[in-house]
């Protein structure tokens, strides 16, 4: 049988990607607000987080993950935007329901990790367990690349600063 | 004609077996059971041929009385070597003795699947192998190709998730949420800190609104938080460590801590124990002599206000 990665596909953003989608909406952010009022700084964290995730969505290939689709989506909602994705209706939904009633064998090991990794990966609500560690296996890629992205940039800014 | 039909899937793949294009009933059986062994290509892990001989053999004096009684099971590509070999090897007769040799063809498909034993479906699912004993249910063979598709995800998951040495399915599970968690953790704190963002939280702390470098406090307030997190690491450390966190604090020892003082360039190595994130350079501590005896050390991140 082939490698695991070789039949799943998962290809992660390069940083360059991530990063310039990053700085631009920072850029935005610094524009849109000023910063210096004490009570306003939860919100700016806020902020800052939502656009890091929104960017990485973004960059991870706006429609073509799941995890990033409901990703863009509950955050233009927060910003009541209307968002447009490629029609691609979510069918796997009436597929749980129907393969939950035919069998009772699936591990409940992995049924109640699965559950809580739905809570977790945005997006995990209709999706099968096979599909959704697929999508946990992209979203920790991202999730990394992202880690390090900021990273690089808070350790330059401050060294810059010093 | 009969038989000949039931030789065609396996011809391709076995080359012992000939298959003309007529021939009865005895030519066939005596075929079979002529020719001894097996040739090793055939059968995947084959027992010595002598076993098989014998098998054969014996099988070939029952055969003798009800011959035209005999219907071979129908030999598919890839598993003509499991039927044959499962067959012989336990010398059971798998083979049923439908009544009539009429509509051999179609019995043998029931007959199959009947037999329950060493059947093997012929071209329903040529991916999914039937192992003896068990059900050959179109849903648990579902279940079965479902859950090694899971497996599979698994372990590609696990050279992701750090620390996936686990044999354990459902640790190796726990890891990788574990992870997820703490990486969506990470994201929190590094966008927190993130052009001085942190500096609010401290500042809400200590009530100096403008910047201040290596700020060993408003004593006053820094003393407070002492007081409070030595009450709270009493009776749980979770809570302290919550209460820490909600101020943008942390803890560490103090041997460490010296090391990040006295360090000039900004460090890349993990020093805090609750998250990896390395800290800012610019630092103030303050001492905490713990009620235990080791002392800690709280940390918190400069309240400098940078401007990209």
């Amino acid at each position: 049988m082939a490698s695991a990665d070789k039949l799943i596909n998962t290809d992660v953003p390069e940083k360059d990607v991530f990063a310039f989608h990053f700085l631009q909406s920072l850029s935005n952010l610094r524009k849109q607000n000023p910063f210096d009022t004490p009570d306003q700084k939860n919100y700016r964290v806020r902020k800052i987080k939502k656009a890091a995730y929104v960017s990485m969505a973004r960059a991870a290939g706006g429609s073509s993950r799941l995890w990033s689709r409901a990703l863009l989506r509950r955050a233009a909602k927060d910003d009541n935007k209307i968002v447009r994705f490629s029609r691609r209706k979510r069918k796997v939904t009436w597929k749980i329901s129907s393969k939950r009633r035919r069998s009772n064998q699936r591990a409940p090991v992995v049924e109640e990790a699965a559950e809580r990794l739905r809570n977790l990966v945005p997006g995990g609500g209709g999706m099968e367990t096979s599909k959704l560690m697929e999508e946990t296996a992209h979203y920790i890629k991202c999730l990394s690349m992202q880690v390090k992205v900021m990273q690089c940039l808070v350790d330059g800014l401050h060294y810059n600063k010093n | 004609m009969n038989s000949s039909s039931l030789l065609t899937p396996s011809s391709s793949s076995s080359p012992h077996l000939q298959s003309p294009a007529t021939f009865d009933h005895d030519d066939f059986l005596h075929q079979i059971f002529s020719s001894t062994p097996w040739p090793s290509s055939v059968l995947d892990d084959a027992p010595p041929p002598t076993s098989d001989c014998a098998a054969v053999t014996g099988f070939h004096h029952h055969d003798a009385d009800s011959r035209n009684q005999i219907t071979m099971i129908p030999l598919s590509h890839n598993h003509h070597n499991d039927a044959l070999f499962n067959g012989f090897s336990t010398g059971s007769l798998p083979f049923h003795l439908p009544q009539g040799s009429g509509g051999q063809t179609q019995s043998q498909a029931t007959a199959s699947t009947t037999t329950g034993g060493t059947t093997v479906q012929t071209q329903t699912k040529p991916k999914v192998r039937a192992r003896r004993g068990q059900a050959t249910d179109p849903h648990s063979i579902a279940e079965r190709l479902r859950r090694e598709r899971i497996a599979e995800r698994m372990k590609s998951l696990q050279e992701l998730v750090p620390n996936g040495n686990k044999t354990d399915k459902a640790s190796m599970l726990d890891e990788i949420i574990d992870y997820v968690k703490f990486l969506q953790l990470q994201v929190k704190v590094l966008s927190m800190s993130r052009l001085g963002g942190a500096a609010s939280v401290s500042s809400q702390i200590s009530e100096d609104a403008g910047g201040s470098h290596e700020n060993t406090s408003s004593s006053g307030e820094a003393k407070m938080t002492e007081h409070q997190v030595a009450k709270l690491m009493e009776e749980d450390m979770g809570s302290a460590m919550q209460y820490l966190q909600g101020k943008g604090l942390c803890l560490m020892p103090i041997s460490l801590a010296t090391t990040i003082s006295t360090a000039t360039c900004p460090s890349r190595n993990p020093f805090v124990k609750d998250t990896g994130v390395p800290l800012s350079p610019n630092l103030s501590t303050t001492t905490v002599a713990n009620g235990n005896g080791s002392s800690l050390v709280t940390v918190k991140d400069a309240p400098s206000v940078s401007k990209p």
